[in-house]
């Protein structure tokens, strides 16, 4: 028995560091690969630039008037006819508006108190649909 | 002068193993290296209710060259961290536009129910500022979410 008192134990007493490198690296991969970086998205759109204005005939304009309720009012052109829309319609307008007039500009007027979300559903909608020159103004009267 | 042992049968006492004690250091390393250089966006976010597009699209520019101009609720106007009156706007956008090399672009992060004319006045204050380049930032809306609605 004494013999196995002086046995010296086989475990050692020193904290085992050989997988340290394993948990680091393992932190280190995890936060690499679970790290996005946010990017930002909308709708990208060009002003025009100041004092620049351009003539556009009353046939190639498609007006785009949104209502404080969200209903959008549709008028073509030089026609006086008003169609009421919600603004999800407005792709399917613009599309078969544009395969008539190739040339057709839209022109997204908003009123005042119209919720910014409106403005958006309908630039949304012409944007799905391809358009690309679209004019921003604010509906007067 | 006997031979002891041939040079040749000594076993070299280098370790044939790979030294791993340092692997930890080298990791830890990296780890605070990545820590220390990581720069998250330098102004707060402002808490909006975002618009929803499904045309939106990603901004391809450098996330210095885009600067965020908010337009809460109630009208009020934030640029880095601090609320700025209207009119102001072209002033301070100005001169980060001609710092950026005319490479910024407005990311202009409005609430959805803002009543439209703050929006609108923002737009002319840009313009003012020359800066035409603007993106309304939008959350990428999906088909199923738009049908429910």
């Amino acid at each position: 028995m004494a013999v196995l008192q002086n046995k010296k134990s086989k475990v050692s007493d020193e904290v085992p560091t050989s997988s340290m490198a394993d948990i680091a690296f393992l932190l280190l991969i995890f936060f690499l690969v679970t790290t996005t970086f946010p990017k930002d998205s909308g709708l990208a759109v060009v002003l025009p630039e100041p004092g620049e204005e351009a003539q556009v005939s009353q046939r190639n304009i498609l007006h785009l008037s949104i209502l404080p309720s969200g209903l959008v009012d549709v008028k073509r052109g030089e026609s006086t006819q008003i169609q009421q829309v919600r603004p999800n319609d407005v792709e399917a307008i613009w599309r078969q508006g544009v395969t008539e007039n190739p040339n057709l500009i839209a022109a997204v007027k908003t009123h005042p108190n119209a919720p910014y979300k409106f403005m958006v559903d309908v630039l949304d909608a012409l944007q799905t649909a391809g358009a690309e020159r679209i004019s921003l103004q604010i509906l007067e009267g | 002068m006997g031979i002891k042992r041939g040079g040749f049968e000594r076993k070299s006492k280098a370790s044939d193993e790979i030294p791993s004690s340092s692997l930890a250091d080298i990791a830890f390393l990296l780890l605070i290296f990545f820590m220390v250089t990581t720069v998250f966006r330098a102004s707060k976010d402002r808490p909006i209710e975002w618009a929803a597009a499904e045309a939106s699209e990603k901004i391809d520019e450098k996330r210095e060259d885009i600067l965020h101009v908010w337009v809460e609720r109630n009208g009020e106007i934030w640029v880095n961290d601090r609320v700025i009156t209207m009119t102001t706007l072209s002033n301070i956008v100005a001169p980060l536009y001609a710092a950026s090399d005319r490479r910024l672009v407005i990311s202009l992060r409005a609430d959805t129910d803002v009543p439209y004319q703050y929006v609108d006045q923002v737009q002319k204050e840009l313009q003012e500022a020359n800066v035409i380049r603007v993106v309304f930032a939008t959350v990428l809306e999906r088909r199923m979410t738009r049908e429910r609605r």
